[in-house]
């Protein structure tokens, strides 16, 4: 028996000595921490082309969007040093900047004109902090939004064509406004078939189901608020935002069965394995509809912007992150030579190469961006029409309580829609009194 | 009960044979399906009907082990001739292999994960295991006021869930720096095991008769002598299934390891679930990743099948 | 608690001149790890109590308030804490309920000569052995819709497991009948097999009928083991957080250690998840105190 116990523990120490050389600190290295999709693993590329120029060695880290908030919040509470750098949310802002867990970077956006190479949209909602105070967190990395994929296949169809016609007395093509969306969805809404409309942001967890609604709310001319005083009563419960409610929870009703429970995997699933005619989601998850290997309907799927409402406002949730360095890192020299480094014209055009939004003016507005994918130009018409959610540091409560409301409205049966936002407003009122902003 | 047999028994006995048959066929399905999704090419992992003769291959475990990223560009012919075999996998999956700078191929997150499962999870046991096992002689040998309730408190440290504990460790950790250190994590789990193992042990403890050591003793050994050369051997047993225990219970801890773990010293448990991919899971790199974490803990169960129900049960019931 | 261990007694008169003395030696065996589990598992709970009477967050440089009652009364006039609660007591009762059900079920059958009877139950032990996290994950692919191996094992079509609110707390306790109606499986084989036989022969000559010896002979005798598995898992059922929170994230599941990770280190509401802890702990402190209590009963018998 002792041998054994001396064997264990020589393999313990043995692990541990090995576990401890493998993190000892090195200044010739970078940590960047980001959600699990494939714009990390562009970064990643864009990051290899770093370290072939100057030797230092980049790392990029990544877990699913699912923790990724309370990971990258656990991390900057606990005062880690883990991450140099971060593409964190742009809703983090508020929270990461008052908490000081962000590297102000008022002065490297000003020194290195920042304003004036990045899409004013991205910098105004990635970067500033709080709203026109001129001070800046971030640096626009990944410029997106929410937008929608189709099936091209099924809409160019000449039978569909033709019984959409009789049916709706208009053709059937992207739609137009959200009223032709709900047409759409109704009209490839076919249980029977095992076919169904539409796919929308269902899921109760962090955001999803705020940045669905949010494109109904913001087409449709409302708003989550007033973002300068935090009145919310008479705004989040307005008519237009009370109609943006109910026109989302009729989508729901053309939706594959079990769709309450859903964000970008599902949403990506609806097209690939012929759930549904049209599907929400990130431009960012789009990539893996256009490849083969891993979307059999590739050659037959398509992109549209989010249509504008009744009133002819259109507007998209707007994604995406900037990128910021986190104020417990050891190696914030070498971070901000980073930062520097990505700025740059030529850096941000390989970044659109490799397959990342960027959000620099002169890239987007390429006509090379723009044909490279059947969405990219989707994507630039929408950069520029997006709004988002609130910055606010309580935002994680705002949006628990936008999960708790909302989610039985749109899923289930329960009370109206102007029920639903009345009760969110009284929420939020008092979440912004229990700390304070609303006085 | 096989004294007493009618025909009526027999038949009885059969049916019974038979539906304890498909019953353990029925709780083994679930195991067999993830360990097949493991070899199967992406495309037959969601098929319908399900795909269950096929080809196996060993691409998930290739994807497991290195960093991938979509293909934009499909590989021209020569790329993929001189590519070797392991990348032409990836290839096929529609996807290549991430290289860093110097051009060498970058590993997933997985392996340095399973690494540090087995560091957390080793040095754990063997400290909790160590103390366990004096403490458990202490209370087996001698007489202590408050036996009772000194035990209750031991095991009760168990009882409590672990987010409960999970939010001041959190912060006291935050104050000395141990978040997301293996440190960190083995303590936790050390003090977790610890109660664990001195409630097991003193079972074992309690079956060595007392005379083997009062026999040392007047042969002229000390106590600890007594302790080390009688005592320690007689227990190799229990020893090596309380060590098999905590190794298990450390490996497949999860809440503690999600809340304070991120980069460097994270465990596999929360690292798995957290695969899902970009946009859409790969189910068979996911079921490659948890086969082999479950590998492990299968072959212990094997070993342990005797001390099981004893191990489960904090060493009420002896079998 | 500690100091009890440190009174004298029992000088043991022979060993105590040569070597350390027993008492040197016992306190040496047990303080350390009455220590221990004192600075680890006591002074933080002692540390969280001080904080559940603030407003403390964790995610700001802002000083901790004290507020006194306010986060204890708050919680337990929150709605949304109570249908937590209401929850995981569902959750407890139909998943231990189909354990019992399941498992003493598998005992009776496997109650007699079967061949391969070491290693059919060998192999039955399996799941519970497995990381809960990592088969949440992987009954998230059985329980899939349209391509899972459950729905089309049972030709259920396209039966919503996880997405559909009503059932998704259902499925995570199928999940957990799976992982543990072993458990009490082993536990009431071990008491069937206690059972003296000549108590059944005697029924056989008196005639009795199945169920007369069932509920007469074979469950009084099973009774007290049946017990402690029917409290252990309550206890480990009430704490359940990893099989949930990876299967499902409906409203419908958040069981209330759920309620807890996500107040704690979502919201960051540092204070008031303390309080929330205490709540939790006292409780599972109540069912625990059962469970010994019932433990160290059969252990004298």
């Amino acid at each position: 028996m002792r041998k054994t116990i001396t064997g264990l523990l020589a393999g313990a120490s043995l692990a541990l000595a090995g576990g401890i050389s493998v993190h000892a600190a090195n200044a010739q290295e970078l940590t960047i921490f980001w959600a699990e999709w494939d714009p990390s693993n562009y970064l990643q590329e864009l990051a290899n082309e770093y370290e072939k120029e100057t030797g230092v060695k980049v790392t990029v880290e990544t877990t699913p969007w699912s923790d990724f908030q309370t990971k990258a919040f656990a991390e900057f509470n606990a005062k880690g040093d883990a991450y140099d750098l971060i593409v964190g949310d742009s809703q983090w802002l508020g929270a990461a900047s008052e908490g000081g867990h962000y590297v102000d970077l008022t002065d490297f956006v000003k020194k290195n004109k920042v304003l004036e190479t990045m899409a004013p949209a991205t910098v105004k909602f990635y970067s500033e902090y709080p709203g026109n105070s001129g001070k800046y967190w971030s640096i626009p990395a990944e410029g997106d939004a929410v937008g929608w994929s189709y099936r091209k296949d099924w809409f160019e169809d000449p039978k569909e064509k033709e019984a959409f016609k009789a049916k709706y007395g208009y053709d059937l093509d992207v739609p137009k406004d959200w009223k032709q969306l709900r047409d759409i969805a109704e009209f490839f809404y076919r249980p029977d078939q095992k076919r169904y409309g539409i796919a929308i942001y269902t899921d109760n967890s962090y955001d999803a189901m705020a940045m669905g609604f949010e494109n109904a709310l913001f087409s449709y001319g409302g708003e989550l608020g007033d973002y300068a005083n935090y009145k919310v009563d008479g705004i989040v419960n307005s008519d237009k935002a009370v109609a943006a409610l109910e026109a989302y929870k009729e989508l729901y009703k053309f939706a594959p069965p079990g769709w309450a429970k859903s964000f970008f995997v599902e949403d990506n699933q609806a097209i690939t394995e012929n759930l549904a005619a049209m599907s929400m989601n990130y431009f960012a998850f789009f990539p893996a509809l256009i490849n083969e290997a891993s979307n059999p309907n590739a050659k037959g799927t398509g992109f549209f912007a989010n249509p504008p409402g009744p009133d002819g406002d259109q507007f998209a949730a707007l994604g995406g992150q900037g990128i910021s360095i986190v104020s417990y890192s050891k190696n914030q020299e070498e971070a901000f030579k980073f930062l520097e480094w990505f700025i740059k014209d030529e850096t941000q055009k390989k970044w659109a190469e490799l397959g990342g939004y960027t959000c620099n003016k002169s890239v987007l507005e390429s006509a090379e961006f723009q044909n490279a994918t059947p969405y990219n130009k989707a994507f630039y018409e929408t950069m520029f029409k997006v709004k988002d959610f609130w910055a606010v540091p309580e935002y994680a409560e705002l949006l628990q309580q936008l999960n708790q409301r909302v989610y039985p409205y749109v899923t289930g049966n329960s009370g109206s829609a102007k029920e639903t936002l009345d009760a969110l407003a009284a929420d939020w009122n008092a979440t912004f009194k229990k700390y304070g902003r609303n006085q | 009960m096989a004294a007493v047999r009618t025909s009526g028994e027999i038949a009885a006995n059969r049916i019974a044979i038979v539906a304890v048959l498909i019953i353990t066929l029925i709780f083994l399905a679930p195991i067999y399906w993830i360990a097949s999704t493991a070899f199967k090419p992406r495309n037959l992992a969601t098929t319908v009907p399900p795909t269950i003769v096929f080809q196996p291959e060993i691409s998930p475990f290739v994807k497991l082990f290195v960093k991938r990223s979509q293909l934009r560009t499909q590989p021209t012919p020569e790329e993929y001739a001189a590519a070797p075999w392991w990348e032409r996998m990836v290839f096929d999956g529609g996807e290549k292999v991430v290289r860093d700078g110097k051009g060498n191929v970058q590993w997933s997150g997985y392996p340095n994960r399973f690494m540090n499962s087995l560091i957390v999870a080793i040095t754990s046991t063997v400290l909790a295991v160590g103390m366990g096992t004096f403490t458990a002689y202490g209370f087996s040998r001698f007489k202590i006021k408050g036996e009772a309730d000194l035990l209750f408190f031991i095991l009760s440290t168990r009882m409590l869930p672990p987010v409960v504990v999970a939010i001041p460790m959190f912060l006291m950790y935050r104050a000395v720096g141990l978040n997301d250190t293996h440190w960190g994590l083995i303590i936790l789990y050390t003090a977790f095991n610890l109660s664990f193992a001195v409630w097991l042990m003193k079972g074992f403890m309690d079956e060595i008769p007392k005379e083997y050591e009062e026999a040392a003793l007047v042969d002229g050994y000390t106590r600890m002598q007594a302790f080390f050369k009688i005592v320690l051997p007689e227990a190799a047993t229990g020893i090596a299934a309380t060590a098999v225990f905590c190794f298990i219970t450390a490996w497949n801890e999860y809440a503690f390891a999600l809340i304070m773990t991120n980069r460097r010293a994270q465990t596999a448990p929360p690292f798995i679930p957290s695969q899902v991919g970009s946009g859409l899971p790969d189910w068979t790199v996911i079921a490659a990743g948890t086969l082999l974490f479950l590998l492990p803990v299968a072959i212990f169960t094997f070993v342990l099948r005797n001390h099981l129900l004893r191990g489960v049960t904090f060493g009420a019931i002896r079998k | 608690m500690a100091t009890a261990v440190l009174t004298t007694l029992d000088p043991a008169s022979r060993a105590a001149t040569r070597g350390w003395s027993d008492i040197t030696i016992r306190n040496a065996f047990i303080v350390p790890t009455i220590l221990f589990l004192i600075v680890f598992n006591i002074f933080p709970l002692i540390y969280s109590l001080g904080y559940s009477f603030t407003d403390f967050r964790a995610s700001t440089n802002a000083a901790a308030n004290f507020v006194g009652l306010q986060n204890y009364r708050d919680l337990l006039n929150d709605p949304f804490v109570w249908s937590n609660f209401a929850i995981t007591a569902k959750y407890v009762i139909v998943s231990v309920v189909g354990q019992v059900l399941v498992g003493f079920g598998m005992a009776m059958l496997l109650n007699r000569d079967i061949p391969f009877k070491g290693l059919l139950t060998t192999v039955l032990l399996l799941p519970m052995m497995l990381s809960m996290a990592v088969v949440g994950l992987f009954w998230k692919l059985l329980y899939e819709p349209s391509f899972g191996i459950i729905n089309y094992a049972f030709g259920l079509g396209s039966f919503e497991w996880l997405s559909n609110p009503d059932m998704a707390l259902y499925a995570v306790a199928l999940t957990d009948i799976w992982m543990w109606s072993p458990f009490v499986m082993l536990l009431s084989l071990a008491g069937l097999s206690a059972v003296p036989k000549h108590l059944y022969e005697a029924a056989a000559i008196d005639r009795a009928g199945p169920f007369y010896t069932f509920f007469r002979i074979t469950l009084p005798l099973v009774a007290p083991i049946l017990m402690i598995a029917i409290i252990f898992r309550t206890m480990e059922a009430f704490k359940t957080f990893d099989l949930a929170y990876i299967l499902s994230s409906q409203p419908t599941t958040e069981l209330i250690s759920i309620r807890l990770y996500k107040m704690a280190f979502q919201e960051w509401q540092t204070g008031r998840s303390c309080a929330l802890a205490y709540i939790v702990l006292i409780m599972v402190l109540a069912i625990t105190n059962i469970y010994v209590k019932y433990l160290n009963k059969v252990k004298e018998r």
